[in-house]
């Protein structure tokens, strides 16, 4: 059975790519485009990692994070922040990883392998 | 010291008598039995005393006398000769002889007028001394008038209560001449000193305190200056006032500026950079992968993606170089009432927010007018926001409001008047309030947004007129052509230099 990935983030053009993006790696994802929508989503799929953005608007990573946090099921579901803010290493340290914008697409992809196989 | 008397007499032995006389009473005498003597004496040396007969070899050394007692008033003369030598004497010397003696001397009369001629000497002398010590003064003060007027800065000396006693030409001419008047009233406007006055400070501690200001002139203009302190001292080492020379480091501040609003802004469009550099690497993912797959559907949104992107960061580049070199506003007829609905749109979540009622007053038919509309609503929606922000601080009214009316002035001037009714700006508040980062929230506020609303206000061709009072509200009246001035509306791109 295929590994699950929730990517959140308010660029569409951004969600469209990593959704292609996993996808054609054989991962089954879904794609939120705000934090509210993101933690609706995580509850309901389940998946076995997250990409989270850092700034959206109305809502900022590290909150959803806290959340997320809060939800028995998503507590341990590990999360890569994926942001071009810089010092986003930073804002989430219990992140797996923090990738730039504009990423390495190779680098991402055994970022995520490593994590969830 | 002895006095030096030259001692004219053409009888040897008198002469000599009268010199072993005068040495027991100290003086230093020297005898001149000719004219021919006396001519050299004068030369060799400067005498306190000339005694005796002046008229000695028909008068020749008399004329070379007579000038030396205008020249040099430290030199006496005590005349004595035969009567007729006197009566001559007393013809040429008149006053500039101390006294005249008939002889045979009297010696009580001699001692006395050799005291008198010693007396006049040194009072001559000390006067001499005064003198010159007085045109060294006014030559140095001269000097230093000099220098402190022809210094290119604002040079003001001020007493304790900071009140100013003395000025220079450039703070006359660009401040007013207001010896007497209080320093935080002529430079900044105010009631009251400012905070950490360099001036009281340096009164305080005796050191030279520095601070950077903004002032304004006589004119209304704002300059930036740096400002130093240095204190006056009495002759007891007590600080009787302190100097403030501040220097006018305006265009280097507007230049400073520049720099860094440029900085900031490719700060905060990094962010979006990286976005769209991202989502342009998406478009090529899928484009390559895509057509791999021979999938036309992905192809084409990518190919689309990959068009949209290239644009966006085209515009971008395009608009940080344009900053770069002068702004570009793009303008293009825009309905009055289409402007005053997006900017109500933007500021009513927030006024709802703080409880602040928003109300709009518009003419009948407004009209269109031409507008760099991304620029000119972000400018508006900026002084409503600081309208509803100065309600928001406010605690003493029950209700606030803030309106925005529109009025149509003569010569196609639209006026848009944003009043509010919150916490009001004293004069000086008022006065800085378009000075890039100077801002009254503290860390609430950047000082960034109504410098630059003010700025796209200028650019269009308007100007920004403010009112307030503390505690009762602000009224900002900006007043547009409806067609800015030089604007190209075929193409809608006009450039406007800062």
């Amino acid at each position: 059975m295929s590994k699950k990935i929730l990517v959140i983030d308010d660029d569409p053009n951004i969600l469209d790519y990593l959704s292609a993006l996993f996808t054609d790696n054989g991962y089954d994802t879904q794609v939120a485009h705000n934090a509210a929508k993101g933690l609706e989503k995580a509850r309901r799929f389940l998946p076995d990692l997250i990409t989270l953005d850092i700034e959206m608007p109305g809502e900022w990573g590290p909150r959803f994070y806290r959340q997320m946090m809060q939800v028995k099921e998503l507590k341990n579901t590990p999360v890569i922040v994926i942001s071009g803010l810089s010092g986003n290493e930073h804002a989430i340290p219990k992140a797996i990883a923090a990738v730039k914008k504009p990423f390495d697409r190779e680098e991402l992809l055994r970022i995520v392998k490593e994590a969830i196989g | 010291m002895a006095e030096t008397v030259l001692l004219m007499d053409s009888d040897r032995e008198h002469g000599e008598a009268i010199r072993t006389y005068l040495q027991r009473h100290q003086y230093d005498v020297t005898v001149a039995g000719d004219a021919q003597e006396i001519l050299e004496r004068l030369e060799d040396q400067k005498w306190n005393i000339l005694l005796g007969d002046p008229m000695i070899d028909e008068a020749a050394a008399a004329g070379r006398i007579a000038d030396l007692l205008k020249e040099n008033a430290t030199t006496q003369l005590i005349v004595f000769g035969t009567r007729d030598h006197v009566d001559r004497a007393m013809d040429l010397f008149a006053m500039d002889a101390v006294a005249y003696l008939d002889l045979p001397i009297n010696s009580k009369a001699l001692m006395l007028d050799m005291a008198r001629a010693r007396n006049h000497s040194l009072k001559n002398r000390k006067i001499c001394r005064y003198v010159q010590r007085l045109t060294d003064l006014h030559t140095a003060r001269n000097h230093f008038l000099q220098l402190f007027d022809s210094v290119p800065c604002f040079i003001s000396v001020q007493d304790r209560n900071l009140r100013i006693t003395a000025i220079n030409k450039w703070f006359k001419q660009h401040f007013g001449n207001y010896v007497g008047g209080y320093c935080y009233q002529i430079y900044k406007h105010r009631s009251s000193p400012c905070e950490n006055c360099p001036v009281i400070q340096t009164f305080e501690d005796g050191r030279v305190h520095s601070t950077e200001e903004v002032v304004t002139a006589l004119s209304g203009r704002q300059y930036h200056v740096l400002t130093y302190t240095a204190p006056i001292m009495d002759e007891k080492d007590e600080i009787t006032q302190v100097m403030e020379i501040s220097t006018n480091i305006t265009q280097i501040r507007q230049l400073q500026n520049h720099l860094t609003s440029l900085g900031l802004m490719l700060g905060s469009m990094s962010h979006g950079v990286k976005g769209m550099l991202t989502a342009l690497d998406g478009g090529i993912y899928q484009l390559e992968t895509g057509l791999k797959k021979q999938d036309e559907a992905r192809v084409s949104g990518a190919f689309e993606q990959v068009k949209l992107m290239t644009d966006k960061i085209r515009d971008m580049v395009l608009e940080i170089l344009n900053y770069a070199r002068s702004r570009q506003m793009q303008y293009a007829p825009v309905p009055v009432v289409e402007i005053v609905e997006h900017v109500m749109k933007s500021v009513r979540p927030a006024a709802s927010k703080n409880n602040v009622l928003c109300e709009v007053f518009l003419p009948d038919s407004p009209g269109i007018m031409e507008i760099d509309s991304v620029w000119m609503e972000s400018a508006l929606v900026n002084f409503l926001e600081n309208a509803v922000d100065a309600c928001a601080y406010d605690h003493e009214k029950s209700v606030h409001r803030v309106s925005l009316t529109v009025t149509i002035e003569p010569e196609e001037i639209i006026c848009f008047c944003i009043q509010d009714n919150g916490i009001g700006m004293d004069q000086e508040t008022r006065e800085k309030m378009f000075t890039l980062f100077f801002t009254s929230k503290g860390s609430r506020g950047t000082g960034l947004g109504l410098f630059i609303a003010h700025r796209v206000i200028q650019q269009h061709g308007g100007t920004v007129h403010v009112t307030s009072a503390l505690n009762q509200g602000t009224e900002l009246t900006i007043r547009l052509p409806r067609k800015p001035p030089g604007s190209v509306c075929e193409n809608g791109v006009s450039p406007l230099t800062p």
